[in-house]
């Protein structure tokens, strides 16, 4: 039924994507033929057919879809690709179809291409990354001179190993405000044409050894991998068992970019040796236990505002150990299961666990690892105590 | 209603009424049912049944002989939102068809309130039909299970085009409480079960209807926390039989901002807990299960996850229950996933709304 409305050149195509498959054909569903504005209409083939190819309006489509309405002004203006004119032309309180009918009127008249929108999405996505599943690697072993990367050094040697590697993908790289490589790549299967719309993202953290990517496919991700290696200078990369939808709470885990309480010798400050007497009738009793909960709380997982991590599991695979339960404990083999934690803001619900009790103190070291190894995948068995990747 | 007061206190503890059941010549298996009144200490008189603290452990039906496919379809792998129903005055089986339209006329007068000048024939925005779901029964007592579905056209859709069920419900009681069935007046129809699925307006429009109707009250059934714990010994005791894939169970810890734990337990490993927890009880497999059994196997799990991360599970709710047998929701939402148990779990449920009858 869609195929009608494509264009002759998707037709051709022996492998459409499935991703922009799927969502013609949900646009198609919802589209009802006795209502006002028929599918033609929503897809914009009454439009001339100016210079926009179809991967194009696609992407801008979706792009405008997706971007909220209150965002989409500022992130045009960034963009820069449309003159200030064009840009008072467009009406915002429309719908949000009407508004890509105008915007691919400009981008006609300006003359822009698939590579010109992807900008936009990038744009949009570096300010706000906390929308896509992230999932993060650490490279080991640095090499001489790993430490020494900076980010021209970074773009040509990416881009050379890149090259050698593949041969049809288009890169963007940019640099961030805050000191942040953002990468965004498009792959093409073959020789055929790129494909804009799945586009893998890479952050890097310059002199840091680790890097975030989202987006991306298993096929693809033994090649990115080896190119992201090489081009920081390192010899191995591991998946750090950490991932989540916001970057930037991923990031702060890893990088340690948060309030921490640093293990000292004296953990309260020391008492007076003349100290007046406190009323006892007003102390409370549980003052003492509770003050030592939260204080081991703190330990554990910091005590200023925590980074917004949203899910842990462990998958669990030790023997079942309770000594009223013998027939269990005999038992050779482990006793598989697994947990997933999820809150809006886990280290703050763990941390108010510790601190209130229903987590027993001093906090688990499986709970704890969370943050002291940011990670937060985990394969527990019975030989290492510890995690283990 | 003194009558099944006395009745149950009557009763010697020991013995648990089995009764004579008219064997089907197509059931492949024993069946299984659930004792009568339990002893749980309380003072008596405060409401009529307790909670059984012993059930027979539930064995798996092939009910499609006699349930008809289509009716199975529409009960099984849907969720359902639960409800309790008083007694129904003067409903009658057989008027089913005039009970349709009276309904589809109140949801039509309903949704004209307020409205504007409507077009077209407001009778045919909604049309709902009753129908008696032969089959669920499991006793003589039992009234038959009444399905009730309300089907619209979708907006903007064409003439021709077929009517679409936006809402679904039933009415139920499966193995009900026999003193409490035979202690009704003669007038009265006992169908404590509702569930319901679709759109929340019709929902409410379906409950004020049977209420003004039929003079019952509805009240929600949550499915409470030592409910959930049966089931889900229940379910784990079903994986000898039927493959339930994994036990889940979904638990909220007080903390701020809330924390949810879901618990997911291999197949295998739990039903080697529950046969140890029962093994220690001295229990062969035929013999009923105790709520204390439920408990130690629950206290098993709880203990495992606090070695392992010390927090305390207990500290928390239960929400969420559920296998590839079905799932159950503390907000009473249920959903049966495999035919085989459909009569045992609706017995469950039956039992529970009869607790929570104000009378």
């Amino acid at each position: 039924m869609g195929s009608v409305l494509l264009s002759s050149d998707w037709l051709i195509r022996p492998r459409p994507e499935r991703r922009f498959v799927l969502k013609f054909s949900v646009a198609s569903a919802s589209a009802k033929p006795n209502k006002s504005r028929s599918l033609v209409d929503v897809l914009g083939l009454n439009l001339p057919s100016g210079n926009m190819d179809d991967p194009a309006k696609f992407l801008l489509r979706r792009l405008v879809r997706r971007i909220p309405a209150q965002m989409l002004k500022a992130t045009l203006e960034k963009w820069g690709r449309l003159n200030a004119e064009q840009r008072e032309s467009l009406n915002f309180s429309q719908s949000k179809w009407a508004l890509t009918q105008e915007l691919e009127a400009l981008c006609e008249e300006s003359r822009l291409t698939v590579k010109h929108i992807a900008e936009l999405e990038m744009i949009y996505i570096t300010e706000n990354p906390n929308q896509m599943m992230w999932h993060a690697f650490q490279l080991l072993d640095p090499e001489d001179g790993a430490l020494a990367v900076e980010l021209m050094q970074f773009k040509e040697l990416f881009k050379c190993h890149l090259r050698e590697l593949v041969r049809n993908v288009s890169v963007k790289i940019k640099k961030h405000t805050d000191e942040a490589v953002w990468i965004r790549m498009s792959w093409g299967e073959g020789f055929s044409r790129l494909s804009h719309l799945n586009a893998t993202y890479v952050v890097h953290y310059l002199q840091t050894p680790y890097v975030f990517v989202s987006g991306l496919s298993p096929k693809n991700k033994p090649l990115l991998l080896q190119v992201l290696t090489l081009s920081t200078k390192h010899e191995r990369i591991k998946d750090a068992n950490l991932s989540g939808r916001k970057l930037t709470a991923i990031r702060d885990l890893l990088l340690r970019q948060y309030e921490h309480v640093f293990p000292t010798k004296y953990p309260s400050p020391l008492t007076e040796r003349n100290q007046s007497v406190s009323n006892l009738h007003t102390e409370k009793e549980q003052a003492e236990a509770s003050a030592k909960r939260h204080q081991m709380a703190g330990q554990a997982f910091g005590n200023g505002v925590l980074p917004a991590l949203q899910s842990a599991v462990y998958k669990l695979e030790t023997k079942f150990k309770d000594p009223t339960n013998q027939t269990m404990t005999e038992q050779d083999e482990p006793f598989r299961c697994v947990v997933k934690f999820s809150s809006t803001n886990l280290l703050e619900s763990l941390r108010h666990c510790a601190s209130s009790g229903i987590a027993s103190t001093p906090v688990a070291p499986l709970l704890s690892s969370i943050p002291l190894k940011g990670r937060n995948y985990f394969v527990i068995t019975d030989k290492s105590p510890s995690a283990n990747s | 209603m003194d009558k099944s007061r006395t009745s149950v206190t009557s009763t010697p503890i020991s013995s648990v009424s089995t009764r004579r059941i008219r064997r089907r010549s197509f059931r492949q298996s024993t069946r299984s049912h659930f004792g009568v009144a339990s002893r749980l200490g309380l003072t008596p008189g405060q409401t009529t049944h307790r909670f059984n603290t012993s059930r027979k452990a539930p064995k798996p039906q092939n009910i499609t002989e006699k349930v008809s496919p289509e009716h199975l379809a529409l009960l099984v792998k849907t969720e359902w939102h639960l409800c309790y129903v008083t007694p129904l005055y003067r409903f009658r089986h057989t008027q089913l068809k005039s009970y349709a339209r009276q309904l589809s006329a109140f949801i039509a007068a309903e949704k004209q309130q307020g409205l504007g000048v409507e077009v077209g024939g407001l009778q045919d925005t909604f049309k709902v039909s009753m129908s008696v779901l032969q089959g669920l029964a499991e006793t003589n007592d039992d009234p038959e299970t009444v399905l009730i579905q309300v089907q619209s056209r979708p907006a903007f859709a064409r003439q021709d085009e077929p009517l679409k069920t936006v809402w679904s419900g039933w009415l139920s009681c499966i193995n009900g409480n026999p003193e409490y069935l035979h202690s009704l007046p003669k007038d009265f129809t006992c169908l404590p079960l509702f569930g319901s699925r679709g759109l929340e307006g019709l929902s409410s429009l379906v409950k004020s209807w049977l209420r003004s109707t039929f003079d019952c009250f509805f009240g929600p059934l949550d499915i409470n926390q030592t409910t959930l714990r049966w089931l889900a010994a229940l379910w784990t005791n079903c994986h000898m039989e039927s493959n339930i894939q994994h036990l889940k169970m979904q638990w909220t810890l007080p903390a701020a901002p809330p924390l949810h734990v879901a618990y997911t337990v291999n197949s295998g490993d739990a039903l080697a807990l529950w046969r140890s927890v029962r093994k220690s009880r001295g229990a062969d497999e035929e013999a009923c299960i105790e709520i204390e059994e439920v408990t130690s196997f629950m206290e098993g799990l709880t203990s495992h996850f606090y070695r392992h991360f010390g927090v305390d599970l207990s500290a928390g709710d239960l929400n969420q229950v559920s296998t590839a047998l079905g799932s159950a929701k503390v907000k009473g939402r249920m959903k049966i996933s495999s035919s085989r148990y459909l009569i045992s779990t609706l017995s469950l449920l039956t039992e529970c709304a009869f607790l929570k009858i104000p009378i």
